[in-house]
Formats: C-alpha cells, sequence, structure tokens
C-alpha cells in the first residue's frame, strides 16, 4: 500500500481538472502498447508474405521467409507481454478450457491459437518441407533428427509433392489474409467496442489497426532485410527493396487516409468529449501524437520515400533514406499504440480533467520489462535464422558460417 | 479395395496425424482436467454453490439485534444510519448470537467513522464529511455523535462548527458581536438538516438602516447614510459585504 501511494503521490500534481477517485491509476499499462504493437508486426510480416505467394509479386521473393519467421518469433513473444500484464500465467489456458463465448478477449485466444497453429506453422511447414529433408539428410547426429523431426519423417520431393506443397501455400495463405486481418482487426475491435470510452469506441478502430499493423510489419521486415544482407555478405536486391518501400508507401498512405478520415469524423461529429479530447490531444499527447506519431512517424517518411521514388537518387543515398524512413515508421507506429492504449486513459469519464501516467523502470509494468519484451523476438528471430535459413541460397544447415546470420 | 487413405499426399497423411493428435490431445487434457459437474447450472462448477453454502456463517443479519438491543434499534430506526446494518460498525456477529459472552467489536476510536465520512470530492453532495485531521482530531467521534443516531455536532454550539470561514473573516470584522441569528433568521432544524431549513438573510434596506441610517437610534461611532437616497434600488449587501464591511 505505501509503495502504491508512493508512486502515485507525485502524479497529483500533474493532475488538471476534475477526475474520479479511481482515475489516478492507469490500469493498462506499458505491457498493454507492447502486445497491440507486436501482434501488428505480425500480422503486418504476413500481409507482406502473402503478397508473394498469392498476389505473385516476385520482386519480393528474397524477404518472403524472412517476413513468414519475422511473424512467428513476434507471434510467440507477443501473448507473454499480455500475461505478464495479468499476472497469473498459471491460469491462461484456461480461457481455452471453459471458454466464455460472449468474452471479445477470451475468444481472441482461439485467434491467436488459429493463426499461429493453422497458418503461420502449415505455411512454414509448407514452404521449408523440402529443405528440412534435405538438411536431414545431409546434416549428422542430433542437428539430423532434428529435421527428421521438423519434416515430420516426410520423404516425398517429387516434383509432384512439391508442386502440392506450393499449392497448399497458396491456400493457406490465401486463408491466412483474413486470418491476419482478424488477428490484428481483433485487437482493434477490443478497444474500438469499449463504449464508454470516447477515445476508443470507434468502428474504424479495427481498420485503423490494421493498415497501421500493415505498414509496421512491412517496415520491420525492410529493417530485417537491409541489416542482415551486408552480414551474409550479400548484395541487396534492390529491385526488392524498391518494391518493399512502394508497398510501404502505399500502405501509409491509406493509414495516413483513414486516420485523418477518424480525426475528422470526430471533429465533425463534436460529440460531448470533443473539448476533453482536443484538450488532450493539444496538451498531454501533443508530443507524442503530433510531433512523433504524425510528423516524425508519418510525415517525414512518406516525403521521404515520395521523393526517392520521385527524383533520380543514388543508390547508397536511397537505401540511406529506405533505412531511416522504415526506422521512423517503427518509432511512430510504436506511438501509435501509445497514444491509443495510454491516451486513451488519460481524460477522466466525467470528461473534465486528465490524469497522469508514470512509468516506473523496474518491476514487471515497467520499462525494463518492455525493452525485453521487445528484445526477445529478435534473439527468437536470431535462433530461427539459424535453424532455418530463409534464404534459398543457403548452404546445407550443417555448413552454415558462424556470421552467416 | 484400395484405401482412399493411399490417395492422400505424403505429407498431408503425415499432417493429419499430427493435427489429430494436436486436435484430440486439448480435448483429452480437458476432460482430465473439468470437473463433472462443471456447466451444469452455468458457467462454473454445480458443487461450488453447495461448498458455499457449507461455509461457517460470519454474519447474523440485521434483523436478530432486534430481539435484545431495542434501545438502539430504535434509535436508529429513526435516523439517518437506519440503512447502516449493525454488523457494518460492529463487524460479522453470529458468534455472538451463539453465545453472549462473544462480544462484537465496537468502535470507539476515529478509524471507523471516516471510512464513510471523510471528505472526498467523489461523495455525494451534502453527504456529511470532515477533515479528520483538523475535526477535532483529539476526540473519539462518539464523545459528540451518537453513532446510532447521528446529528451532526450536537446542536451545533456555533455556526462557525459548520461556517468556519466565514466565522473567521467575521472575527476580524466590526460586525464581530453581532450575533449571527441579528441577520439569519434561523430554523433550529437547521443544524439538523441545513439543506431542507434554510436560514433566512435580510431583504429590506431597513434592515442594515436600523442602525446605518442618519435617523437611526444607534451608537455615535457607527458610520451613518441618508438611506432614503443611498442606491436607493438597492439592497444593502448587494455592494457591502456583511461580514467583512469595509465602511469606518
Amino acid at each position: 500500500m505505501e509503495e502504491i501511494i508512493q508512486h502515485l503521490t507525485p502524479l497529483l500534481k500533474e493532475i488538471s481538472g476534475y477526475i474520479y477517485p479511481n482515475e489516478i491509476e492507469l490500469h493498462w499499462s506499458l505491457l498493454v502498447v507492447i502486445y497491440p504493437y507486436l501482434t501488428g508486426l505480425v500480422a503486418g510480416a504476413f500481409i507482406l508474405a502473402s503478397l508473394v505467394k498469392v498476389f505473385n509479386v516476385e520482386a519480393l521473393r528474397p524477404v518472403y521467409r524472412i517476413a513468414l519467421l519475422t511473424a512467428l518469433a513476434f507471434m510467440l513473444v507477443a501473448p507473454l507481454s499480455l500475461l505478464a500484464h495479468l499476472g497469473h500465467p498459471d491460469r491462461s489456458f484456461e480461457i481455452f478450457l471453459t471458454p466464455n463465448v460472449t468474452s471479445a478477449m477470451a475468444m481472441f485466444g482461439f485467434v491467436y491459437l488459429w493463426y499461429l497453429m493453422a497458418v503461420l506453422f502449415l505455411e512454414i511447414w509448407f514452404d521449408y518441407r523440402r529443405d528440412f529433408i534435405k538438411w536431414g539428410q545431409e546434416g549428422k547426429g542430433l542437428k539430423k533428427w532434428f529435421y527428421k523431426f521438423l519434416s515430420l519423417f516426410s520423404k516425398d520431393v517429387s516434383p509432384k509433392a512439391l508442386a502440392f506443397d506450393d499449392k497448399a501455400e497458396r491456400v493457406i495463405t490465401i486463408l491466412g489474409i483474413p486470418s491476419a486481418f482478424l488477428l490484428h482487426g481483433y485487437v482493434g475491435f477490443i478497444f474500438g467496442s469499449v463504449k464508454a470510452n470516447p477515445f476508443w469506441s470507434s468502428v474504424l478502430m479495427p481498420i485503423v489497426f490494421l493498415f497501421s499493423a500493415i505498414v509496421s510489419g512491412i517496415a520491420l521486415v525492410l529493417l530485417i532485410y537491409m541489416i542482415i544482407t551486408p552480414f551474409r555478405y550479400k548484395q541487396i536486391d534492390e529491385k526488392c527493396l524498391d518494391t518493399l518501400a512502394s508497398f510501404l508507401f502505399y500502405a501509409m498512405i491509406i493509414d495516413f487516409s483513414l486516420e485523418i478520415l477518424d480525426f475528422i469524423h470526430r471533429i465533425y461529429e463534436s460529440e460531448e468529449s470533443i473539448h476533453i479530447l482536443s484538450q488532450l490531444v493539444a496538451g498531454k499527447l501533443f508530443f507524442s501524437l503530433i510531433i512523433v506519431q504524425l510528423i516524425i512517424g508519418m510525415i517525414i517518411p512518406l516525403a521521404t520515400i515520395a521523393a526517392v521514388k520521385a527524383f533520380n537518387t543514388p543508390a547508397e543515398l536511397k537505401r540511406l533514406l529506405y533505412f531511416l524512413s522504415a526506422l521512423l515508421v517503427q518509432v511512430g507506429i510504436f506511438f501509435t499504440r501509445w497514444n491509443v492504449v495510454i491516451g486513451g486513459q488519460l481524460f477522466s469519464k466525467s470528461f473534465r480533467g486528465l490524469t497522469a501516467y508514470k512509468m516506473t523502470f523496474l518491476g514487471i509494468e515497467g520499462l525494463l520489462m518492455s525493452i525485453g519484451m521487445l528484445v526477445l523476438p529478435f534473439l527468437i528471430l536470431y535462433v530461427l535464422f539459424k535453424l532455418l535459413p530463409p534464404w534459398k541460397d543457403a548452404p546445407p544447415a550443417a555448413e552454415i558460417p558462424a556470421e552467416a546470420t | 479395395m484400395k484405401l482412399p487413405w493411399r490417395n492422400f499426399p505424403e505429407q498431408i497423411r503425415r499432417l493429419i496425424v499430427v493435427w489429430s493428435f494436436l486436435i484430440i490431445l486439448p480435448f483429452f487434457i480437458r476432460s482430465l482436467l473439468i470437473p463433472a459437474d462443471f456447466g451444469k447450472y452455468g458457467h462454473f462448477r454445480a458443487s461450488a454453490v453447495e461448498e458455499a453454502i457449507a461455509k461457517e456463517m460470519k454474519y447474523a443479519g440485521h434483523a436478530i439485534c432486534y430481539d435484545c438491543h431495542d434501545e438502539e434499534v430504535e434509535s436508529k430506526m429513526v435516523g439517518v444510519h437506519k440503512n447502516v446494518n449493525c454488523e457494518v460498525c460492529h463487524g460479522p456477529a453470529a458468534a455472538h448470537v451463539e453465545d453472549d459472552e462473544i462480544k462484537p467489536r465496537a468502535p470507539r476510536e476515529r478509524d471507523s467513522c471516516p471510512l464513510c465520512h471523510e471528505y472526498l470530492s467523489s461523495r455525494p453532495t451534502g453527504f456529511p464529511q470532515i477533515i479528520s485531521d483538523s475535526h477535532e482530531p483529539m476526540k473519539a467521534c462518539i464523545s459528540c455523535h451518537d453513532p446510532h443516531n447521528p446529528r451532526g455536532k450536537e446542536m451545533a454550539k456555533e455556526c462557525g462548527g459548520c461556517h468556519a470561514e466565514i466565522a473567521s473573516t467575521k472575527s476580524l470584522s466590526k460586525h464581530v458581536n453581532i450575533p449571527c441569528e441579528k441577520c439569519h433568521e434561523t430554523p433550529e432544524l437547521h443544524k439538523l438538516q441545513p439543506r431542507l431549513h434554510l436560514p433566512g438573510k435580510p431583504s429590506k434596506r431597513e434592515f442594515c438602516g436600523g442602525c446605518h441610517d442618519v435617523e437611526a437610534d444607534s451608537d455615535i461611532a457607527i458610520p451613518r447614510v441618508e438611506l432614503a437616497t443611498h442606491e436607493e434600488a438597492y439592497v444593502c449587501w448587494q455592494c457591502h459585504y456583511p461580514h467583512l464591511p469595509e465602511a469606518e
């Protein structure tokens, strides 16, 4: 109790206007910001992969597997932030045992499970099956059995079987697109259906979440591709990079338009909450929403990519600008999640005052934990790249040089 | 006869085996972990109801108190605490009902009443609230208030008990020796139900004129005005603050 009081007392000075007594403490903290950010990256990376399989965008072939593994690595970590936030991870499986069909949050567990098991795992399995068999034959000792196990001891690499793999992948990807939409749309749905909170309650929320997810996923794969390729002593495929940047640009245009539409719609509708929301946006959220999310995370990268495309930019400069733009987009999307989750709790339900959020450094809801949650997917991705080298030109697994990833 | 199973591609056959296992396994685990009576009445274990019923009763309910404690109950039933059940303050009393030797708690210090009466901006308007640090900090609540039938500070001895700010302002003014009731006609019930029985205030200029008119029969040192011509459209207190009048 003493600890909570010590934590909350300094916040009293930052409160303005009137708030209800229980509004001084924000219940959805930094970890709940991390969660939609991570799931967004998963959905975005998968949608990017689907461009190759379903829409036959051949230029993106070099990043197809990178995108799939990225989606998997982030998918495995995303629920950890929720488990840490809720506490009692030992009870979490009960939502599967005794499902509550009227709870959007509980049903989301099944969406998540479906996406992980029926979409990501299967698609990766079909794509890697041939390699698993090959690595299983060429490997030695434990590694040999590891890959044999991963291939489920399958042996058939006849052209007919491989053609079937390809077809299966295509079907799964076609199923996967609505699933990825569902996955991240659902996160938006959970916020959008909180009718007591006018900052969240909007039917546009799922779709805004979805497009910001696609933006963040493409930007992340672009960053990962640009970072690991030089480490492999390979040339970055310029055509692939250009296509990635183009899709990033298109997705950002849609995302930007939707956010502006939401903004204009709120202003035109001018519901009773508009006064407190405009106070919020002009005050406590000014830096994170206007400066970081809108200007740094959206307008500057959009303008940069547009300029690169419009002018004949030298390859070196172009790469640098793409890289910086994708980095800014990541920062911007992270703050999009921040502004929704934290921003949506900063105003009183009385519409008469603003509260404050104080982040802790240590502790289960602290900054350190959140940084851990953001770093962990990259460690998992590193292991995945080691175990399942995503490059088609990769040597057999046993001979991958140490610096290959 | 050729089994259709053989027609499936090899990888699909393997996946079917693994997936059947992955799908059946959770159902198997579920059947082990879910209590047999789950869902009989609703989304909970039916036997949880029996378990709840079997728990030891701690509270006796307020009705039974009336059997012995007539005096307190009668006093409580006519006061503002009539809907506050006995056990809210006295704690669970089932054991006391069984055995008279076991006494329920009787809060005599300052720790209980502020749970409801400490000042909190979200409490309803008019709900009696105090700031316990400055409200008679050395005294127990029951030394002034009867908890079974509380009535504010027992017939507030002075108006300053509630109107502290006005009282301290008035203590510095020329009007310090004029009792509040001289200007504010105050029904006796105001002290019990302040919002239902509001005190009055002077509505005629002649009231102040009783002392301040040039013609008035009052102390020579009191400032005077020509009541008939001095801002005749207004009542005095619309311009002069009577608790701290500025005129010398």
